[in-house]
């Protein structure tokens, strides 16, 4: 069986890994490496992949008539999927309406950093979906949910320069303590990865902006340590330590478990080795291999995924009615 | 065209690939084992969690960690205590006017039926354990009478119509004293069972 070599690249691998613009893929630039010559044939490069298109790409990219207007199906798809992305926001209207400092001192940074996380895990799983289902039409939204936890961090950030009880004034208040500080430099490298998300700045920068794009990569390590250092590794015994132990699952309540039990997946579905495995059962025809394996991997990203929604569900219904909870 | 450029076995046996996945497979497969067994026991540790925490299991959905006996007495106080004071307001407006001015008189009356509706609804919704809940509800429907009184009194076309009902609603009055009083001694008192 020829070896496939859709995946054996780690340069593209990692290509898809950062917001693409939601035009088609045939607007991207070519990676930049891709223009060079090497051993492999023009078989092996990006183009094959792209123009390759699911059933289901093909079936989204059908349009269909809307009030005299002609919309395709995965416009409204895509709106549908990210919908939710701007709920942590929406979760603190409310309290910025009415400026209750209250409920922004006691729970901003439990509803916004919370929505933050998720928004960047949304944004991180749409690589490790591209790969496992081999379709695209989602592609646009990482984009989005990048634009999102963005707009939820510096939200937090600022909120909780103005509103936390931290000494040291403003800048006390963001990175006064260490865990503090790591979530100052996710904000701070958010600020730049979100300004240049755009086709105008990915033109200007060249082969540069996808380099400067996987800077999304730190601020997910920079969440661990903002995590670790928040809650550390230990969790809730009795009425000590971090996970709230009242409804009897503090492990499921450590926010750091949360994290790792997500990445995990995240990760192990970017790793070149597995991603040319993952190539390879396609290209047999086993994809049923694919499934099984990656199964477990998923599952155990979806209970550390519930949990953070839990979290943020509740703790976002708290901020929204003014009545904040501080657990 | 691929097999020349990576002539590989024919059928790939262990890649490194399939290593990693296969342990990272493996480790979720544990850790999603080891997640269920621990949530088998959630409801035991829930109990033993909130008794340790001096808590009443069913005073906890009120969206707070747990709520223990002076918490909610505190609680109850802090609701009963605006709403008193508004009634107290009113009546006393009521009272002052209920001689020469019938409009004044009859919207001091409309305020008292408001706030004590109002009481009764955030009375109904509070978090009354199991062994209180039954004198509460005595509270609030004797609350409600009042209010059903008092509305009553409200609609009155005269003063001295209005002043006719003013002996009826002081004993509806003080039915709703004697039950607050119940309500009280037992949310200050210990939760059954602690």
């Amino acid at each position: 069986m020829p070896r496939n070599t859709v995946g054996a690249q780690p340069d593209q691998s990692w290509a898809q890994d950062y917001y693409q613009p939601a035009s088609p893929a045939g607007t991207w630039p070519a990676p930049p490496r891709a223009a060079k010559p090497t051993a492999k044939t023009a078989a092996d490069h990006q183009p094959q992949r792209r123009t390759a298109k699911s059933r289901v790409d093909e079936w989204m990219d059908v349009d269909f008539k809307f009030g005299g207007s002609r919309i395709k199906r995965k416009a409204i798809a895509l709106v549908l999927l990210g919908l939710p992305a701007p709920v942590p926001l929406f979760f603190m209207l409310p309290a910025l309406l009415t400026l209750n400092s209250n409920t922004f001192a006691v729970s901003v940074d439990d509803t916004l950093g919370t929505g933050a996380e998720v928004c960047l895990f949304l944004c991180l799983l749409v690589t490790p979906m591209v790969t496992l289902t081999g379709q695209h039409w989602f592609v646009p939204l990482r984009r989005w949910y990048g634009i999102m936890m963005a707009a939820t961090s510096i939200g937090d950030a600022v909120a909780a320069s103005i509103t936390d009880t931290f000494a040291g004034g403003v800048f006390g208040r963001v990175a006064g303590h260490v865990f503090e500080l790591m979530g100052f430099f996710m904000v701070m490298l958010v600020i730049p990865i979100v300004c240049t998300s755009n086709p105008w700045a990915q033109r200007k920068l060249g082969k540069y902006w996808k380099r400067f794009q996987r800077l999304t990569y730190v601020i997910w390590g920079l969440l661990a340590c903002h995590l670790m250092l928040l809650e550390g590794f230990g969790f809730e015994s009795g009425n000590n330590g971090s996970g709230f132990a009242g409804d009897g699952d503090a492990i499921f309540h450590q926010r750091f478990y949360q994290y790792s039990a997500c990445s995990l997946f995240l990760l192990t579905l970017r790793l070149p080795p597995i991603k040319r495995w993952i190539a390879d059962r396609q290209k047999e025809g086993r994809m049923w291999l694919v499934w099984v394996t990656v199964a477990p991997i998923f599952a155990l990203f979806l209970l550390g995924f519930v949990f953070i929604l839990n979290e943020q569900i509740f703790k976002g219904i708290d901020s929204f009615t003014n009545n904040p909870s501080n657990e | 065209m691929t097999s020349e450029a990576y002539p590989g076995p024919a059928r790939p046996g262990v890649t490194t690939g399939g290593v990693m996945i296969m342990a990272i497979s493996c480790l979720s497969t544990l850790l999603l084992i080891a997640a269920f067994a621990y949530a088998a026991g959630v409801g035991q540790r829930h109990t033993a969690a909130l008794a340790a925490a001096d808590c009443e299991p069913n005073l906890s959905p009120s969206g707070q960690q747990c709520t223990t006996q002076p918490m909610m007495a505190a609680e109850y106080l802090a609701l009963l205590a605006p709403a008193s004071q508004q009634l107290t307001t009113d009546a006393a407006a009521y009272a002052a006017n209920e001689g020469d001015h019938l409009a004044v008189a009859e919207a001091a009356l409309t305020a008292e039926v408001a706030a004590d509706r109002a009481l009764g609804r955030s009375l109904a919704a509070f978090p009354f354990p199991a062994g209180i809940a039954p004198i509460a509800k005595g509270l609030i429907q004797a609350n409600l009478a009042r209010a059903a009184l008092t509305a009553e009194q409200a609609r009155a076309s005269s003063l001295s119509r209005m002043q006719s009902f003013d002996r009826r609603v002081e004993l509806a009055d003080a039915a709703v004293q004697t039950e607050m009083t119940l309500v009280r001694t037992a949310v200050d008192a210990p939760l059954p069972g602690a």
